[in-house]
Formats: C-alpha cells, structure tokens, sequence
C-alpha cells in the first residue's frame, strides 16, 4: 500500500493541483460554465505552446545533458518565419503563388518547421559536438548562439513588433457554448498539442529509436558499448527538438505575432516547466505544461480588476518553487538522480 | 617583520604594482590628456567633462562588475553551486539603498550608511535564508529555483507603484561627496578598495581550511560528506558571503548610475558574472578580474566604434548583439578553460618544452 502510495504520489499531486486550480477558477467565474470554460481552454492552449519549447528542451536535456539556451530562440525564429510567409512583402512572398490564405498558413508552418530543423543540425553539427565533454561551456555557446540568433532576426526583419494581419478562416472561426465565443483556432491548437504528446509518448514507447532514445536518457555509455551510434541519434533528436519548437513558434504567431522578446520570455517559463516536472522526464514535461498553463490562465483570470496584475507572470515561478520544496527532483524525477 | 615583507613583495609584486598602477590610474589619464581628474567647475558644481573622469567611471565600471563576477566565482568556480539568481542580491541591494536615500527622509549621510549597512546584512541574511530552503537541492534543480526567485523579484519591481514600476527612479539625495557627478574621484577610489578588499578576502578565504572544503565539495559532494563535513553549512557560508559581496557591488552601481530600475535585477547581470567567470577562468582568483575588465573595455570601447570598408561606414553598435554571441562562442571554443586556464596550460607546455630541449 505505501509503495504504491509512494509510487503514485507524482501523479496524485499533479492531480491534486489541476483539481484545485480547476476549482478555483469554477468559484472565481461564480459558476459560469462559460467563463470557466473559455479560462480552461486558454490554459491548455498556452500550455501546449509551452510543450511544444519544453518537450524539446526536455528530450535534449535527459539524453544529452546539454541544457539549450538557444530553444526560446527557435521559438521566436518559428514565429517569424510563419509570419514572413503569411504576410505579403517579406522575404519570401508567396502572396501571389498561394493567393488562399487558408492555404497559405500550412505553408507557412512547414516553411517554420524546416528552418527550425536546419539550423537546429546546424548548431548540433558545428557547435555543440566539440563540447559534449564540457557542459558548463555548452550553457555559454548557447546563450551566445541565441543572441546570434536575435540579431539576426533584428537584422532581416527589423525590431518591429509584428501583429498577425492576414486572419484565415480557421482563425476567423468562432462556436457557442454556455453562450460563450470560443475560438476555433485554440482548439485546433490544443488538438495538436494532445495529439503531439501521445505521438511522442508513443514514438518513444514503442519504436525503435524510442527505446535507443529511453536507453540513452538512463546511460549512454551502455548504448554506445552495444555499437549504436548515439551520436546520430543526438543530432536527430536536437534536430526534431528545434523543429517542433519552431513550429511552436508559428502556431502561436496568429496569436502572439512575432517579436523579440518570445526568445526569452518562452525558454524561461520552458526551463521552469521541464524542472518541475523532474529533468528528463516525459510525462514530467507533458503534466508541466498542462499545469503551468491552466494556472497562467485562471492567475490571469483571478488578477483581472485585482491589484495583483503581476500574478500571472510570476505564476510559472510561484508554482515551480512549490514543487521543487515539496519534491527536490521536480514532480516526476528520480530522487537519487542529481 | 622586514624579511616577511620582502618576501610578501617578491610573491605578490605584480598584484603591488596593479595596485599603485590603478591608485594613480585617474591622475595618469589627466596628465597624460591634460585634463582634470576632478573635472571641470562651473560656478559652484562640477561638470564630469574630460577624459579622465570619463575614464574613472569605466573604471569604476570595471570594479563593479568585477566585483560581482568574483562574488559569483566563490560559489560557482570554488565551491561549484551554479546559481542562476545572483542578479537578485545585485539589484535588491540598489534598491534598498535607492529607498533608504530617497524614501526615508534622513540625513544624506546617515541614510546612505545605514543604507550599505542594510543592503549587505538582508542580501546576507536573504541568501542564508534562499541557501537554507534550497541547498538541498542538486545542481541544476539548485540554478532553476535561484533563477525563479530572481525572475519573481525583476517582475515584480517592474510593476511595483512605490519604486516607478519599470521607470525606476533616479537619486537626488547621494551625500556631494560621494556624487558620481561632483566627486566621482572618490567612487572611484570607494569602489577601487572594494575591488582590492573582495580579491584578497576570498583568496585569504579559498586559502583557509574553510576554503579547501569548499573546494572538496566542489570536487565530490558526497566525498566530502563521507569525510565527516556537513556540506551544507559551508555551502551556506559560500553563499551568504557571496550574496554580501554582491550586495556590496549593487550599491556601487546605484551609487554611479544614480538610477534604480529593475534591469539591475534582470537576468543580464547573472549571466554576465557567469560569463566573466568562465571567460576569464572558473576557479581561478584573476580570471572573473580579467573576463569583467575584458569585457567591459570591449563593450565600451568597440560599441561605439565605426569601420569603414571603401564607401560603406558599419557602426559597430548596429550589430553589437552578433559580435558579442560570436565573442562567447569563440572564446569556449577556443579556450575551454578560460583564459587563465590556457595561460596556465600553455606555459606548462613551454616549461616541458624548454626542459626537454
């Protein structure tokens, strides 16, 4: 009985907390089942972006202990590429080529997705290899690499603040519920998001190179002896772990636009996510992201009227904080691993 | 007593000679530009104008920043507790002091002692206390919960009413002879023994018994552990004294800015002690000295420098961002112990060779 206790406890906190988050904000919206459902799903949308950065984040860091300063800026990369591609007069003008906006978007994320990959082999390939041996240096090149990377963005698209313009169907699309307006786009978001983190659960689970990725996170050395390549292995996962925050990064442009400060602002609340939920941990991550974003979304909720307008942004701390004094090695991580 | 003193000469000669170079540095610029070290009056105030006081607050610059890659350097290069939060005791002690000064109504003097008094006993007393909570945790678990707080404290300034939320606000009531604008000629000289002060007190502390179990526990935790050390009141130490020390460098830059502003609790001043440190050599005394005045004389030199390449002028300051990522990118692939660490190895290297030949 304890053991089992002691093995579920992760689950059973996490499922204490979404339970009295969930509550809070049914009592904070007085009942409406309109508020609190629009709040829900605000949560879940923004803690699918934030899987989308951290799932990557965390991959990376459990098989290569290499923890990116440069994932935000994939992000941000994501977003700009998205928006280049949407919007007429930027570098890449498919204005004329796809005049259908519905189109166009998917276009747009792919073109996102392949940047993201290609920089990502090319960080992997030039610059992290010579490092592996020395993971303190590896936090500083990447923090170099994501300034690089803002200055480049500054340099091709300017410092302007972008504001998505061109809107789409998808995202022009709106239905009622407890007469309520709840935008299409966020579900369709959250739809990918789930469907992102049972694809990878299985990738990982039931794959090939999911089982050579697992035996990697608990000792690479063993799977280097057994005559994998794990280094080909680290660059696919680094590579796939940018694309996906890349594409992130686009899929949250219709909403977030493009700017600067989505490099920063997203690798912090990714780095708090991928620590409480326990470093190189998977559902971890996944259960982290849900979290964090429902509380962004009820804080934001409760703070409206309030005086505490600074709720919401200290939330993703407040709460990584209360896990890590509760549970040292976040939610879902091994005790005795440092 | 003269043979100790002799001796304490020829071991430290270089560090004497550094040390009277810098104590002339503001009279040497002068004489050298001919131009005041005191800079220029005007009616009854003084104009900081000329380039030796433009230098002295380079310099005073420097001190800071050295000083707080240093504070960073005990924890992190000798007692190998990677925190992510030093930013908070930099910028909480500006603020404190910004209060006490602006806020409180005392005399000047009075307020800006007792000011530095509180800034460096509550950052001692917030880092015991940050330590207590979550030293038990391990490595990164330890960075992340650092970086939260800092994170908390940064937004929470910039939204907090009294402070000016994200303007901050600037000082008036600095005592005149303090004022970097009238007598910066005495920062500098405050800041310069600071500087002095926190260099020999960690070497005399890392050279103490205290600090040779510091640095086991940065070589083995649990090593140290086993030999019968509580580790965890050590690593208190560590960062109760680096917090002060951090605290201490706060107050300068308040007091040299005039201006506080939550940017002094932004993420930029952890990463750049963290930078400095391992640019210039983690664990060693000289190198957060040498990555802070390195970096520094980059970025105030090279900013606002222009190149011109036939026809077209490139102002450096356009792509600053991309010379500095190039510049921590170049110097950990180039040299992966910092520069102290590769001056050590490479004249290793010559004494070999010259052995051999």
């Amino acid at each position: 009985m304890a053991t089992t206790l002691g093995k579920n406890t992760p689950i059973l906190v996490m499922i204490a907390i979404i339970t009295g988050l969930l509550t809070f904000s049914f009592i904070n919206s007085n009942g409406d089942f309109g508020d609190f459902g629009i709040t829900v799903l605000s949560g879940l949308f923004q803690g699918m972006l934030l899987f989308l950065v951290a799932s990557g984040l965390s991959i990376i860091f459990g098989l290569m202990d290499v923890l990116t300063l440069a994932h935000g800026a994939y992000f941000m990369i994501g977003a700009y590429v998205a928006y280049d591609v949407q919007h007429p007069g930027g570098v890449i003008d498919l204005t004329a080529a796809i005049p259908d906006p519905n189109l166009r978007f998917p276009v747009a994320l792919i073109a996102a997705i392949l940047v993201g990959a290609g920089l990502g082999v090319i960080l992997e390939r030039g610059l992290l290899r010579p490092l592996y041996s020395r993971p303190i240096f590896q936090l500083v090149m990447t923090f170099g690499v994501s300034l690089v990377m803002v200055e480049i963005v500054k340099a091709i698209w300017d410092t302007t603040i972008y504001s998505w313009q061109d809107r789409f169907g998808l995202q022009e699309s709106f239905f009622e519920l407890f007469g309520q307006q709840f935008s299409v786009y966020r579900l369709f978001v959250v739809g990918i998001g789930f469907v992102l983190i049972i694809g990878i659960a299985l990738i990982l689970r039931r794959t090939r190179i999911g089982i050579i990725i697992r035996a990697g996170v608990e000792d690479r050395q063993m799977v280097e002896a057994l005559g994998i390549n794990v280094q080909l292995v680290f660059t696919v996962v680094f590579t796939l772990g940018c694309a996906v925050a890349a594409f992130g990064g686009g899929i949250a442009a219709p909403f977030l636009g493009a700017s600067n400060n989505l490099a920063t602002d997203f690798l912090l609340q990714a780095v708090a996510v991928v620590v409480l939920g326990g470093m190189g941990s998977y559902e971890g991550t996944a259960a982290g992201s849900i979290m964090v974003g429902l509380a962004i979304a009820v804080a934001q909720k409760a703070a409206i009227g309030t005086a505490f307008t600074v709720l919401p942004s200290i939330t993703p701390m407040l709460l990584l904080i209360l896990i890590l004094l509760l549970r040292p090695s976040g939610l879902f991580g091994s005790a005795h691993s440092s | 007593m003269t043979t100790r003193l002799i001796e304490n000469l020829r071991e430290n000669w270089l560090y004497w000679l550094i040390i009277l170079f810098l104590l002339a540095f503001p009279f040497l610029v002068a004489a050298q530009t001919g131009s005041s070290p005191f800079g220029e009056p005007r009616g009854d105030r003084m104009v900081m104008r000329g380039e030796s006081v433009r230098w002295q607050a380079v310099m005073i610059e420097i001190f800071i920043l050295a000083i707080l890659a240093m504070s960073y350097n005990l924890m992190f290069g000798f007692t190998g507790v990677l925190s992510f939060g030093h930013a908070l005791f930099f910028g909480l002690s500006g603020y404190i002091i910004g209060l006490m000064l602006e806020y409180t109504g005392l005399d000047n003097g009075i307020a800006l002692i007792l000011g530095i008094g509180l800034a460096i006993a509550i950052n001692g007393i917030l880092g015991l206390l940050i330590g207590l909570v979550s030293l038990r945790l391990k490595g990164v678990y330890f960075a992340i919960f650092t970086l939260a707080v800092a994170e908390m404290a940064f937004i929470f300034f910039g939204r907090f009413a009294l402070t000016r939320a994200e303007d901050g606000f600037t000082l008036t009531h600095v005592p005149i002879w303090l004022d970097a604008t009238q007598n910066r000629i005495t920062l500098y000289y405050v800041a310069l023994g600071m500087g002095i002060f926190t260099f020999f007190a960690i070497r005399r502390l890392i050279n103490s018994p205290t600090g040779a179990v510091f640095k086991a526990i940065r070589e083995n935790e649990d090593r140290a552990q086993s030999i019968g050390y509580n580790t965890l009141t050590f690593k208190l130490i560590a960062i109760t004294i680096a917090s002060m020390l951090a605290a201490s460098a706060g107050v300068l830059q308040v007091l040299l800015n005039k201006k506080v502003g939550p940017e002094l609790l932004g993420i930029g001043n952890t990463v750049d002690p963290l930078l400095m440190t391992i640019i210039g050599g983690i664990g060693s005394f000289t190198g957060p000295v040498i990555g802070a005045t390195g970096l520094h004389l980059l970025d105030t030199n090279i900013r606002e420098a222009t190149i011109t390449i036939g026809s077209t002028v490139l102002h450096v300051s356009d792509f600053w961002g991309l010379l500095l990522g190039a510049i921590f990118i170049l110097a950990v692939m180039v040299f992966p112990q910092g520069v102290v660490g590769t001056w050590i190895r490479l004249r290793m290297r010559w004494q070999k060779f010259t052995k051999s030949a």
